[in-house]
């Protein structure tokens, strides 16, 4: 498994596409000037824009990665390969997956530090109102990543089904949209306005969704990091724990499914 | 035990329209261990369903297929085998040197050895210069080679080969037949799909024939080449200039002092006898038959 | 016509296209209307499911659209470029939905303290923003000093005030509005309150276009401030309300004439208080205000 985790991080590595979406941490660079454009709240601003920019860098990493490791192995022929070595169908998925997750988290280690350094200089220029949190801002950052990681997960779980990209990109996509705001819509259900004027066979499917899809709104934590807000604890150890639950069994329906695929 | 062994291996594919389509009926095929095994058939006759069932790259409709006495389905059944998938792809942002390492390491070769070895198939497949460069610069011939080097690397006991010669080029044939010939005299199972029959006759123990899903020979390469004999070209060198007739058959054609004779099998003793009594010289005998490409175009033609 | 050169035509018969249409283009999109640039925005709890996790960057980008759509019209204003006055009902409506993606935004709530009070007298919005602000900006002594400016200053309900005041000087541990909340809690004061609260706001301004509106203002007030302290002195010398400025002027109560910036002509109301024909307003925003009063969200 280790090897290959070890050739994932490399074909990321060499991979041009990754260099192109990577070439966007350089709007790092005008962070602080935009974010000079604000009246009252200059570093709260480049925190938004850091966060904002790391947030976008990191979906379409999530997207592009985990749509497309899996799906370019069998369109390329390379499972042909691979999985005629000893090599069980679910080690190998497992470790495609971790190779892209554990790349995840060496960019968002990136893309963090140069988040760091603009949210730094603009502090430095126009002080905050309130003192800033890094710890927010990194553990923001951390679990941001965390977030996209289930999305790679989603979308290879895809993959492992689909004879085409379309089905891991846009249904990761779309997963994401509709996780973002599952909360939203699971906390709109319990109003009092809603339970008027909702029936209930919608509640109930809109019930079931909440529980199938994933929650990612407790991911962002981005409110905390821009205004210096302390993190809840317990909260971020549930939404750990979360995690690591949702992507098992994410995977672990991707692992049954990818075994029952058959390469033509 | 058997190397390879399959019993009643069928596989169905949906088809267009809900047909099914039968790409393999019933298939029973025992190779031996030490054997090398051809596995003839025209394009599309189910060579390559056969050989990624045995992979478990497929999964059988019904049947069972076995390496080494353990089932196609577990990972186990992969550890004996070097297998070579028909147009070959490899992670083409690595480089020859790189994929070969990582299939060694999925092998569990120990590191010195997997180091050793590495440079050894890589010479011998001509890739040494080019070990360095990504694959994905390499040419169709060379990829082809980095296939044939990732199954030498832990020198398994069983090497399936599908296609092995497609895609070389004169020399890189020669290589791959002088490999397979070098695993033979070592004792290895090699099971190699082609549609060339040259490449059997040259290198073959024993041959099968699939058509159209089914196994419609099976036999060793010397027995059909006995088989196929039908008679002799003689040629005989007379001193003088006349041409003669011996056991009523007459000369195909003379050129000088020398001429040709078709006898077929039966006449062959009596035509011989007569020669000898003659005291005439036998300038050459040449064995005229079916070659293996008859023979596999008669049963592929066969209603 | 050869291969190569055909390419190289149709580029240039392109680019004479592009030239040509270039200037017309930029024109039409300038004259474009107002309401057409501000741009609509979509239902706010849209938004709010569409930003995915970017709500906090879409909520900032509405606040600086209107900064600078803002920005904009009050450069030409500055000028004496007639324009048409800012369309505040838009803006007010797009900094409402600001907040509700990201309720921290100070940008928005500044901003809207900004125009809704002293342009559009909107001082119930004004504070109910505001009160929702504090709702989430629980550390910020400046959204309850608004508060109290705008209860004091402009809707003269004092206990209000007072309650915002103390709360603004809990918060920020300063004497500033623990000393508004004790010394102009009546009317006499009201002109001197102005007078702090935008030296304050002035102060801690850096957008230009925005820091220049309440130089404007306080420049008006400072001048006010000096009629007012002219007729105090003329009243207790002669022991009855002057009724112009002049007669303060003329009197030597007055050492200068006072300038109205806004452009208009002080004057002095029956009771005595300092008023302008300007309205403390440039001659296209006292229609806007006229026009918005009351239909602003």
């Amino acid at each position: 498994m280790l090897s290959i985790v070890r050739i994932t991080l490399k074909g990321i590595f060499r991979d041009r596409i990754f260099q192109g979406i990577m070439a966007l941490s350089l709007f790092f660079v005008f962070i602080p000037s935009v974010a000079s454009l604000s009246m009252r709240q200059v570093t709260e601003l480049s925190t938004t824009l850091s966060l904002s920019l790391i947030s976008f860098i990191m979906l379409l990493l999530a997207v592009f990665l985990g749509a497309t490791s899996i799906w370019k192995d069998i369109e390329r022929r390379y499972t042909f390969s691979v999985l005629s070595l000893p090599v069980s169908r679910s080690t190998y998925l497992v470790g495609r997956f971790l190779g892209i997750a554990i790349f995840m988290l060496i960019a968002a280690l990136f893309l963090g530090s140069a988040a760091i350094v603009s949210i730094k200089i603009a502090s430095l220029t126009y002080p905050p109102a309130r003192p800033l949190l890094w710890f927010a801002i990194i553990t923001s950052i951390v679990f941001d990543a965390l977030k996209y990681i289930i999305v790679v997960a989603v979308s290879m779980t895809l993959a492992t089904v689909s004879t085409s990209f379309f089905l891991p990109v846009f249904g990761a996509i779309s997963i994401f949209m509709a996780g973002t705001v599952t909360q939203q819509v699971f906390d709109y259900l319990h109003t009092p306005s809603a339970q008027a004027a909702v029936s209930a066979a919608i509640r109930k499917a809109a019930l079931v969704l909440y529980y199938l899809l994933p929650n990612l709104g407790g991911f962002d934590l981005k409110v905390h990091a821009i205004y210096a807000i302390p993190l809840n604890t317990q909260g971020l150890l549930l939404t750990g724990v979360y995690f690591l639950a949702y992507t098992g069994i994410v995977m672990s329906v991707g692992a049954l499914l990818f075994a029952r695929r058959e390469m033509k | 035990m058997k190397a390879i062994e399959t019993t009643g291996l069928c596989k169905q594919f949906k088809g267009k329209k809900m047909t099914r389509v039968d790409a393999l009926k019933s298939l029973d095929l025992q190779i031996e261990k030490g054997e090398v095994f051809g596995f003839l058939g025209p394009n599309g006759a189910g060579k390559s369903t056969t050989i990624k069932l045995i992979m478990g790259l497929l999964k059988p409709t019904a049947g069972t297929a076995s390496i080494m006495g353990k089932d196609s389905s577990t990972t186990d059944s992969r550890r004996q085998v070097g297998f070579l998938p028909e147009n070959p792809a490899f992670y083409d942002y690595l480089s020859a040197e790189e994929y070969i390492t990582f299939v060694g390491s999925q092998f569990s070769m120990e590191s010195s050895l997997l180091k050793r070895r590495t440079e050894d198939v890589l010479k011998r497949l001509d890739l040494w210069e080019a070990r360095k460069r990504p694959m994905r610069g390499y040419s169709k011939g060379m990829v082809q080679r980095v296939g044939l080097a990732q199954t030498l690397v832990h020198d398994p006991d069983v090497y399936i080969l599908d296609e092995p010669m497609s895609g070389l080029d004169p020399i890189g044939r020669a290589l791959v037949k002088d490999i397979i010939l070098d695993l033979k005299r070592r004792g290895k199972c090699v099971f190699f799909s082609t549609h060339i029959t040259d490449d059997v006759e040259k290198v073959c123990d024993r041959v099968g024939v699939i058509v159209k899903g089914s196994l419609v020979a099976v036999d060793r390469v010397e027995n059909i080449m006995r088989s196929g004999v039908e008679g002799y070209l003689v040629h005989l060198r007379f001193q003088d200039s006349a041409s003669r007739n011996f056991a009523g058959i007459e000369p195909l054609r003379t050129a000088g002092s020398t001429s040709e004779f078709y006898v077929s099998c039966s006449a062959f003793n009596a035509f011989m006898g007569e020669v000898n009594a003659a005291g005439v010289e036998v300038a050459l005998v040449e064995t005229k038959r079916r070659d293996l490409e008859d023979f596999f175009l008669s049963l592929v033609n066969k209603p | 016509m050869s291969a190569v050169s055909r390419p190289v035509v149709a580029l240039l018969v392109s680019l004479t296209i592009y030239g040509v249409v270039l200037g017309s283009f930029s024109d039409y999109m300038k004259l474009k209307p107002i309401e057409e640039k501000l741009g609509y925005l979509p239902s706010t709890s849209f938004l709010r499911y569409a930003s995915a996790d970017h709500k906090e960057l879409v909520g900032a980008s509405l606040v600086m659209k209107v900064i600078m759509y803002f920005g904009g019209i009050a450069e030409k204003q500055q000028a004496n470029v007639i324009v048409q006055p800012p369309d505040y009902r838009g803006m007010s409506g797009i900094l409402h939905g600001a907040v509700k993606l990201d309720p921290y935004n100070m940008d928005a709530y500044y901003f809207a303290q900004s125009f809704l009070t002293w342009e559009v007298k909107q001082y119930k919005i004004a504070n109910d923003l505001l009160d929702y602000g504090m709702k989430y900006r629980s550390w910020d002594w400046m959204l309850p000093f608004f508060a109290g400016f705008n209860s004091s200053y402009f809707m003269r309900d004092y206990p209000a005030a007072a309650t915002y005041y103390k709360r603004a000087g809990e918060l920020s541990g300063s004497d500033l509005s623990k000393l508004l909340a004790g010394r102009y809690m009546q009317e006499a004061g009201q002109t001197e309150l102005a007078i702090a609260y935008l030296t304050t706001m002035e102060k801690g301004e850096r957008n230009q276009s925005v820091r220049r509106n309440y130089q404007l203002r306080l420049s008006a007030f400072k001048e006010v401030r000096k009629i007012e302290m002219a007729r105090d002195r003329f009243k207790e010398a002669k022991g009855y309300l002057p009724t112009t400025v002049e007669q303060l002027s003329q009197g030597g109560f007055l050492s200068t004439v006072p300038l109205d910036p806004y452009g208009g002509q002080f004057y002095l109301e029956a009771d005595g208080k300092v008023a302008t024909t300007s309205k403390f307003a440039f001659a296209g925003a006292k229609k806007a205000a006229k026009q918005n009063a009351g239909e602003t969200r």
